[in-house]
C-alpha cells in the first residue's frame, strides 16, 4: 500500500496533498501498489470527501485529541500508531512546513529511511528510484531506498501539479481510524495560531510586473506606466528614488532595501540598474529594459533592451497590446 | 608635631578612600577575560610620545580646546614633584623645601602655573556656558567642582610668592593647596577624572590595529560576547578611562545622522553595568540591539579617541554574540543565505563573473607571467557600474605594460561577515580564499576595493597568510608617477596638463583613508591628471562614512529617506560646490549615487579610475 498523509486545517485541505496523491498515483502503476490516504486531524471528514472523489483506493479518517492543535510529538505518535495498524509500503508527504517539522522525527523513531524533496518518481532496472535535487539544485540524484519498508518520502512543493491527480469513477470509501496515543508524551504546548499581518501590496507573487525609474521624471508621468500596466494587467513597482520622492508607496519598492521580485514579466522604465536594485528582480523570467542609455547597466541583465525615449516607446506598446 | 599626625590621618584617610575605589575597578579589569596585547611596541612609543606627550589627538580636533587641555596637562606633569616635596614635608618624612635645586625649580613652574590657569578657564567656561553638545546635554557639576580645585592649586601655588612662610596666611594657604590635594584625589576614580591616572596606560595597551578583533576560536567554543561577564580586560579599562570629551559622539556617522547609537553611550553603559556587577546581565539589554546594528564599522570613534579607547571590540563583539544566538537582523539572514549558497553578498551565480572576465579579456593569474594578481570583489564580479571603473584600471595598467591576471574563481572576502560579527562565516569564506590564493601564490595583490585592502591584507595575517595587498589608487599613483611629466619633485603639477582644472570633490572611503591611511595618493593622482579638489568636511583619515559599511549596504530598508548616513554624507559632498564626486569604493559609490538619485540632483560621480583613465 501507498499511504499518503494529507494536510488539512478545519477540513479545508492544503493543496500540496493533492500534488502528492497525484505522484503516488504514478508510483502506483510503477509499484502495482494502491494508493490510499490518511486524512489527520479534527474535521477530516470535510476534506475526505474531496480526496474520496480521486482515484484512490480509501481515504482514512484519524481524530484523536492528540492532533489537534498540531504539535511535532502529537502527530509522530498518533502516525507511528496508525502505519503500525496498516503497514504500507511507501508513506508520501507533501514537503509542507509541517511536514519538515515531524516527518524526520516520525522517520526516526521508525528507524526508516526518509527521502525528501522529490520532484519525481521512476522505475530504473526494475528499481523505483525518486529523483531529487542536490547541491543547491545543481544536480539530480536517483535515490532507491534500502532496508525494510515502509519508506518515507516527500514530495517537493510544485514538482506535481494537482491537476493531474487522476479522478475516481466512483467515491472512494471512507473509514474511520483509531489511534492510541500517551497524551502526556506530548511535551510541547502551542500557543494559539496567529496571522501575521499582510503586506497591502505584495509583489513577491505577482505574475506581471511594470517598474519605474528615475527615467520617468515627473510624478504625473507615473500614470503612462500604470497604463501600461493595466493593458499587461502586470502590478506596477518601482526603483528606491521613485518610492523615496513618495512617487509611489514604499511597498512597492524593488531591490535590497525593498521586495525581492521573481515575475515572469518584469519591464524596467527607466531604470538604469543599479546593483541594489537588480538583486531584487535578478529571479524575473523574462526582462524587458526601455531606457535612453545605451550604457545603463540594466540592459546587462535583459532579455529585451529598447534603447529610446519610454514616453514615445511605452504608448506604443500600450498600442500594441491592446490591438 | 601635632599637625604632622593630623596631616597623616587626613593622608591615610584620602587615600585609602583612593585605593578603595580603585581596587574596585582593578578587580573587574583582572576578573575580564584578558584581552590585553603588547604587540609593537615601538608603535606604541611612538604613539604614547604623541597621543599622551604631545597630546596630538587631543589638539588636532579641537586646536583652542585641546591646546588648553594640553596646558593643564603639561602643568600636572611639571607639578608632580612639587607636589612630592610638599607632601614629602607634610608628612614630616623631609623638607626639601629649602634647597637650591627646589628653588629653581618652583621659579621654573611659575609660566606653567599660568598656562593652567589659563588653560582651565577657558575650559570651565567652555563647559559651564558654551556647552558643546558632545560633552553631554547636562552641566556635569563634578567637572565644575574638579575645575575649580585646579584653579586652587594653582592660585594656592603662585600665593606662596607673596604669604610669608610661617605666618597664619601662608599656614592655611598651605593647608588649602594640599588639603585641595587629597580632595581630589578621592574624587577622580569614581569620576570622567580617573584618566588622569588610567589613560596613559589605556593609550599604551590599545592594539596597533584599529578595529582589532582577533578570531574567535571554535575548539574553545569562543562565541563572541554575550553578557557583561565577556567583556575583555582591556573593554572594562576602555569604561573606567573614557572623559566623556564625546570627540566618538560627533564624529559617528550614525550619530551625525540622527541614530540612537552614540560610542559615548555604549562605553557609559559599560561602566554602569559593571560598576553595577551585572554580569550575566546581555549586551543586547546593556546596549539595545537596534543600536548595535546600527555601526558601520567607520571606525571613527576609536580613531578619535585621545585616550585608547577601542569601540570596535565591543561593537562587533556583541554582535558576535547575538549572531551566535541567532539573533541577527532579517536583512543580514539574507545576506547571509547569499554568503552561505552563493559566496558573494548579492546572491548572484558566479557565471555573471566569468562572462565579465572574458568580455574584458582577462587571463587567469599565472604567476610565472603575471606581475600582479588583481582581486575583483563582488562589486568588481558583479556590479557592471563598478565593472566600468575596473576596465579603466585594466587600460591604465595595459597602458604602462603591467602583466595581470584574476584568480578563476573568487569567493566574497569576508568582510561582510566578519564586521557583522558573523564570525564563522568569515573563517570559512576566508580559508577556501587563502587556500586558493596560496595555490596562485601572488607576490602582490590589486584591488579596487578598499574592503577587500583591509580584510585580505590585514585580517587574513590572522590566519598566518600574509601578502601585499595595494589599492588602485596607490598603484596608480606609482605607475604613473614618471609618465611623460618630469621626474622633477614636483609631482603633482605635471607638465602637460593644460587648460584649466576640473572642480571636483573627493569622498575618502572609510577603509582606505582612515584604515589603511592612504589618503595623500588618490589626492595626488586627481591633482596630477587636471582636477582641483574642493575638500569636504570630513575628509582625509577622517572621513565621514557613506553608511555602507558593517553590513548596512543592505539595512536602508527601515530608514526614512533623508536621514540615512548616506544622505548626510552626500549633502557635505554637496555643499562644497563642485559638480563632480571622485570615489575609489564601489560600495561608496552605491551608497552615495543612491543618495544623489533620492535627492533628485544632477552630481556627477566618477571612479578615480575612470577619472584618470580618461586623462591618460
Amino acid at each position: 500500500m501507498i499511504l499518503v498523509i494529507a494536510e488539512q486545517r478545519g477540513g479545508r485541505l492544503n493543496r500540496a496533498t493533492l500534488e502528492t496523491i497525484a505522484a503516488a498515483q504514478q508510483l502506483a502503476a510503477i509499484a502495482s501498489l494502491p494508493v490510499s490516504v490518511l486524512v489527520p486531524g479534527a474535521g477530516a471528514a470535510g476534506a475526505a470527501g474531496e480526496i474520496g472523489a480521486l482515484q484512490v483506493k480509501e481515504v482514512i479518517a484519524v481524530d484523536n485529541a492528540a492532533l489537534e492543535p498540531y504539535t511535532p510529538d502529537g502527530f509522530t505518535a498518533a502516525l507511528q500508531d496508525a502505519i503500525g495498524q496498516l503497514s504500507p509500503t511507501y508513506v508520501l508527504l507533501p514537503h509542507t512546513y509541517q511536514t519538515r517539522d515531524f516527518a524526520p522525527k516520525l522517520a526516526a523513531r521508525m528507524d526508516r529511511a526518509l527521502i525528501t524533496d522529490v520532484t519525481g518518481v521512476k522505475s530504473t532496472g526494475g528499481q523505483t528510484a525518486f529523483v531529487r535535487p542536490m547541491f543547491q539544485g545543481k544536480l539530480t540524484a536517483d535515490v532507491t531506498p534500502q532496508g525494510s519498508a515502509p519508506y518515507f518520502v516527500t514530495l517537493q512543493i510544485g514538482a506535481y501539479r494537482a491537476d493531474q491527480a487522476a479522478k475516481g469513477a466512483a467515491a472512494a470509501p471512507v473509514r474511520a481510524l483509531a489511534v492510541k496515543v500517551d497524551a502526556s508524551a506530548i511535551r510541547e504546548k502551542p500557543e494559539a495560531p496567529f496571522q501575521q499581518a499582510k503586506q497591502a501590496v505584495d509583489l513577491s507573487q505577482a505574475e506581471r510586473i511594470v517598474s519605474v525609474g528615475r527615467g520617468i521624471k515627473e510624478q504625473t508621468n507615473i500614470a503612462i506606466a500604470q497604463k501600461l500596466a493595466e493593458a499587461l494587467g502586470a502590478e506596477i513597482a518601482a526603483s528606491r528614488p521613485i518610492c523615496d520622492a513618495g512617487w509611489l508607496p514604499m511597498e512597492r519598492q524593488v531591490g535590497s532595501s525593498g521586495q525581492t521580485v521573481a515575475p515572469k514579466l518584469y519591464v524596467a522604465l527607466g531604470i538604469s540598474g543599479a546593483i541594489q536594485h537588480l538583486v531584487g528582480m535578478k529571479g524575473s523570467s523574462t526582462v524587458v529594459a526601455i531606457n535612453k542609455d545605451p550604457d545603463a547597466p540594466i540592459f546587462e541583465i535583459a532579455d529585451y533592451g529598447i534603447v529610446g525615449d519610454l514616453f514615445e516607446v511605452v504608448p506604443a506598446i500600450i498600442d500594441a497590446v491592446k490591438q | 608635631m601635632m599637625t604632622t599626625i593630623v596631616f597623616w590621618l587626613l593622608f591615610l584617610t584620602f587615600v585609602s578612600v583612593f585605593a578603595a575605589q580603585v581596587a574596585r575597578r582593578v578587580r573587574l579589569i583582572a576578573a575580564a577575560p584578558n584581552t590585553f596585547s603588547l604587540d609593537d611596541v615601538p608603535f606604541r612609543i611612538r604613539r604614547f610620545a604623541t597621543d599622551v606627550i604631545l597630546q596630538k589627538r587631543t589638539i588636532q580636533e579641537r586646536p583652542v580646546a585641546g591646546l588648553m587641555h594640553a596646558f593643564v596637562f603639561w602643568g600636572f606633569v611639571a607639578f608632580a614633584l612639587y607636589t612630592t616635596v610638599e607632601f614629602l614635608y607634610g608628612l614630616g618624612i623631609v623638607d626639601l623645601r629649602y634647597t637650591a635645586w627646589f628653588g629653581r625649580y618652583r621659579i621654573f613652574l611659575a609660566p606653567f602655573a599660568v598656562a593652567v590657569l589659563v588653560g582651565i578657564t577657558y575650559l570651565l567656561i567652555r563647559r559651564a556656558f558654551v556647552r558643546p553638545i558632545a560633552l553631554g546635554t547636562h552641566v556635569s557639576i563634578e567637572s565644575i567642582v574638579i575645575a575649580c580645585f585646579i584653579a586652587t592649586l594653582m592660585i594656592t601655588y603662585l600665593l606662596t610668592f607673596r604669604l610669608e612662610e610661617g605666618t597664619l596666611a601662608g599656614r592655611i594657604n598651605w593647608w588649602v593647596h594640599v588639603l585641595v590635594i587629597l580632595a581630589f584625589l578621592a574624587l577622580i576614580p569614581a569620576s570622567k577624572h580617573f584618566h588622569l591616572v588610567i589613560s596613559p596606560i589605556t593609550v599604551f595597551l590599545k592594539s596597533p590595529e584599529l578595529g582589532n578583533l582577533p578570531n574567535l576560536d571554535f575548539e574553545k567554543e569562543q562565541v563572541g560576547l554575550e553578557t557583561v561577564k565577556d567583556l575583555g580586560s582591556k573593554s572594562v579599562l576602555d569604561a573606567f578611562t573614557c572623559v566623556e570629551c564625546g570627540r566618538c559622539q560627533v564624529n559617528c556617522p550614525a550619530w551625525g545622522a540622527g541614530k540612537e547609537l552614540n560610542p559615548k553611550a555604549i562605553i557609559l553603559q559599560t561602566q554602569d553595568a559593571l560598576l553595577a556587577g551585572d554580569r550575566e546581565k546581555k549586551l543586547g539589554e546593556v546596549y539595545t540591539e537596534k543600536v548595535l546594528w546600527q555601526c558601520t564599522t567607520c571606525g571613527a570613534c576609536e580613531n578619535q579617541c585621545p585616550v585608547g579607547i577601542e569601540h570596535l571590540p565591543i561593537l562587533i563583539g556583541s554582535r558576535r554574540g547575538l549572531v551566535s544566538n541567532g539573533d541577527a537582523p532579517e536583512y543580514l539572514g539574507a545576506m547571509y543565505n547569499n554568503l552561505e549558497r552563493r559566496s558573494n553578498i548579492w546572491g548572484l551565480g558566479y557565471d555573471q563573473r566569468a562572462k565579465f572576465v572574458q568580455a574584458a579579456g582577462l587571463e587567469t593569474f599565472d604567476a610565472a607571467r603575471h606581475d600582479v594578481l588583481v582581486w575583483l570583489g563582488c562589486a568588481g564580479s558583479f556590479d557592471a557600474d563598478f565593472q566600468k571603473s575596473l576596465r579603466s584600471l585594466f587600460e591604465i595598467l595595459r597602458a604602462r605594460q603591467v602583466k595581470f591576471g584574476v584568480l578563476a574563481k573568487e569567493r566574497c572576502n569576508g568582510d561582510p561577515a566578519k564586521r557583522t560579527g558573523n564570525e564563522y562565516m568569515f573563517q570559512e569564506l576566508a580559508n577556501a580564499n587563502i587556500e586558493d590564493l596560496k595555490a596562485a601564490a601572488p607576490k602582490k595583490i590589486l584591488t579596487s576595493c578598499p574592503h577587500c585592502v583591509k580584510t585580505i591584507g590585514s585580517d587574513y595575517r590572522k590566519f598566518g597568510y600574509a601578502v601585499e595587498v595595494v589599492h588602485s589608487s596607490v598603484f596608480v599613483e606609482e605607475l604613473t608617477r614618471h609618465g611623460s611629466a618630469s621626474l622633477s619633485g614636483e609631482r603633482s603639477r605635471r607638465t602637460d596638463v593644460s587648460g584649466p582644472r576640473q572642480t571636483v570633490t573627493f569622498h575618502d572611503p572609510c577603509y582606505l583613508g582612515r584604515y589603511g591611511g592612504k589618503v595623500d595618493e588618490p589626492r595626488e593622482l586627481i591633482a596630477r591628471f587636471g582636477g582641483a579638489i574642493r575638500e569636504p568636511v570630513r575628509n582625509r583619515d577622517n572621513p565621514f562614512c557613506c553608511g555602507a559599511g558593517g553590513g548596512l549596504l543592505f539595512a536602508d530598508k527601515e530608514e526614512e529617506p533623508g536621514s540615512r548616513i548616506s544622505d548626510v554624507r552626500f549633502k557635505q559632498l554637496r555643499d562644497t560646490g563642485a559638480n563632480t564626486v571622485v570615489t575609489a569604493c564601489p560600495f561608496c559609490s552605491i551608497m552615495l549615487k543612491g543618495a544623489q538619485a533620492s535627492a533628485g540632483a544632477d552630481t556627477q560621480f566618477v571612479d578615480l579610475m575612470t577619472f584618470v583613465k580618461d586623462r591618460l
